[in-house]
C-alpha cells in the first residue's frame, strides 16, 4: 500500500483484530482521510496523525464492530428463544414417556445434554463479547450445532416416540421455526 | 465530537440512510456528509461509520458495492426500495415528534386548567 507508515501500522493493529473484508474497507477509508489532511496542506506525518485520530482507535473501532457483529447478534437471539424451545420439548419427551425409549436413548440423551451444554457456553461468549470480534464468530458455530440438534430432537420424536404427544404441537413448530431463523442469520455470521 | 456517538443513539441508522438519499456514497463520504449536515455536530470516528453501514446492509436498507479506486478496493452504498421507505417512515414519524416536543419545550403561555 503506498501509504504512510503510521497508516499502514494502524491498519495492521486493525487487521489483527478484524475480518478481511473489513479492513480493506477500513483501509480505503484511512488512506482517503489521510490524502484529504494532505490535500490540506498538512506534512505526511502530520496528516497520518491527523487521519489516525479522526479514524478511531483501534479498540473504538472493533468495539463498534463488535457490538453490530451478526454472530453476536445470532446468538443473543438464540439465548433469548432458547429457554422456550427447550420447556417445549422437556413438556414433550416427559409426556411421550420418553425415560421409557428403547435404548440407544438414554446414552444418546446424555451426549444431546453435553452438546447443548456447550453450545450454551459458546453462544454466552458471543453474546458477551465487547471487545473480540473472533469470539462473535462463536455465534455462528453455536446457530450450525443448534440446527443439528433440533434435527436430532426432530428425528428422534419422529422414530422413537410411541404415539403423539400434544407438547409436540409446541415443540415441533418451535424447533423448525428456530431452524429457520437460525438458517437465515447464518449466512451473514458466517462471512461477515 | 465525543458525546455524539451517545447523542445519535437510536438516529443513527435514520440519518445514514438520510446521507445516501442523494445518491449513493461510500463510507468516509457518509461520514462527512453526516458531519457537514449536522454543521459539525454528528462528528463520528470515521471507524465506527462501518459496522453501522454494514448492519443497515444486512438489514436490506442499503446494498454496496466493491470498485477499484485509485488502485484501492471502495465500497460504495446506496439505497434499497426498502431503505427508502424506511427513510420515508422515519422521516414522518421524526417531525411529528419534533413538532411535538417544540410545542411543548417553547415557552408560552400555557392554557390553564381548573
Amino acid at each position: 500500500m503506498a501509504g504512510h507508515e503510521l497508516i499502514d501500522g494502524h491498519l495492521a493493529a486493525l487487521a489483527r483484530r478484524l475480518p478481511a473484508g473489513a479492513v480493506g474497507e477500513l483501509a480505503d477509508g484511512l488512506t482517503e482521510t489521510w490524502e484529504h489532511h494532505l490535500g490540506a496542506g498538512l506534512p505526511p506525518a502530520a496528516a497520518a496523525r491527523a487521519a489516525i485520530a479522526e479514524f478511531g482507535a483501534p479498540e473504538q473501532i472493533v468495539a463498534a464492530f463488535v457490538a453490530a457483529a451478526p454472530g453476536r447478534r445470532t446468538a443473543r437471539m438464540l439465548l433469548a428463544t432458547g429457554p422456550l424451545v427447550g420447556a417445549c420439548w422437556g413438556a414433550t419427551l416427559l409426556a411421550a414417556g420418553a425415560r421409557a425409549w428403547p435404548a440407544p436413548a438414554p446414552a444418546a440423551a446424555l451426549v444431546v445434554a453435553a452438546v447443548l451444554l456447550a453450545v450454551v457456553a459458546a453462544l454466552v461468549v458471543a453474546a458477551t463479547s465487547r471487545r473480540s470480534y473472533r469470539r462473535t464468530r462463536l455465534g455462528a458455530a453455536g446457530g450450525c450445532a443448534l440446527i443439528a440438534l433440533d434435527a436430532t430432537m426432530l428425528t428422534a420424536v419422529l422414530l422413537l416416540a410411541p404415539g403423539p404427544a400434544w407438547p409436540m404441537l409446541l415443540a415441533v413448530p418451535a424447533s423448525l421455526a428456530r431452524i429457520g431463523l437460525t438458517a437465515r442469520a447464518l449466512p451473514a455470521a458466517l462471512t461477515r | 465530537m465525543a458525546g455524539s456517538g451517545q447523542e445519535l443513539k437510536g438516529h443513527l441508522d435514520v440519518l445514514l440512510l438520510a446521507t445516501l438519499a442523494a445518491g449513493p456514497r461510500h463510507g468516509y463520504a457518509v461520514k462527512e456528509a453526516l458531519r457537514e449536515g449536522s454543521g459539525g455536530r454528528f462528528d463520528l470516528p470515521t471507524g465506527t461509520i462501518y459496522p453501522a453501514l454494514h448492519r443497515l446492509e444486512e438489514a436490506g436498507l442499503i446494498a454496496g458495492s466493491w470498485s477499484a479506486v485509485d488502485g484501492r478496493r471502495r465500497r460504495t452504498y446506496r439505497l434499497t426500495v426498502a431503505g427508502e421507505r424506511r427513510l420515508h417512515a422515519d422521516r414522518g414519524n421524526w417531525r411529528e415528534f419534533a413538532t411535538a416536543v417544540t410545542a411543548l419545550l417553547e415557552p408560552g403561555p400555557w392554557p390553564a386548567t381548573s
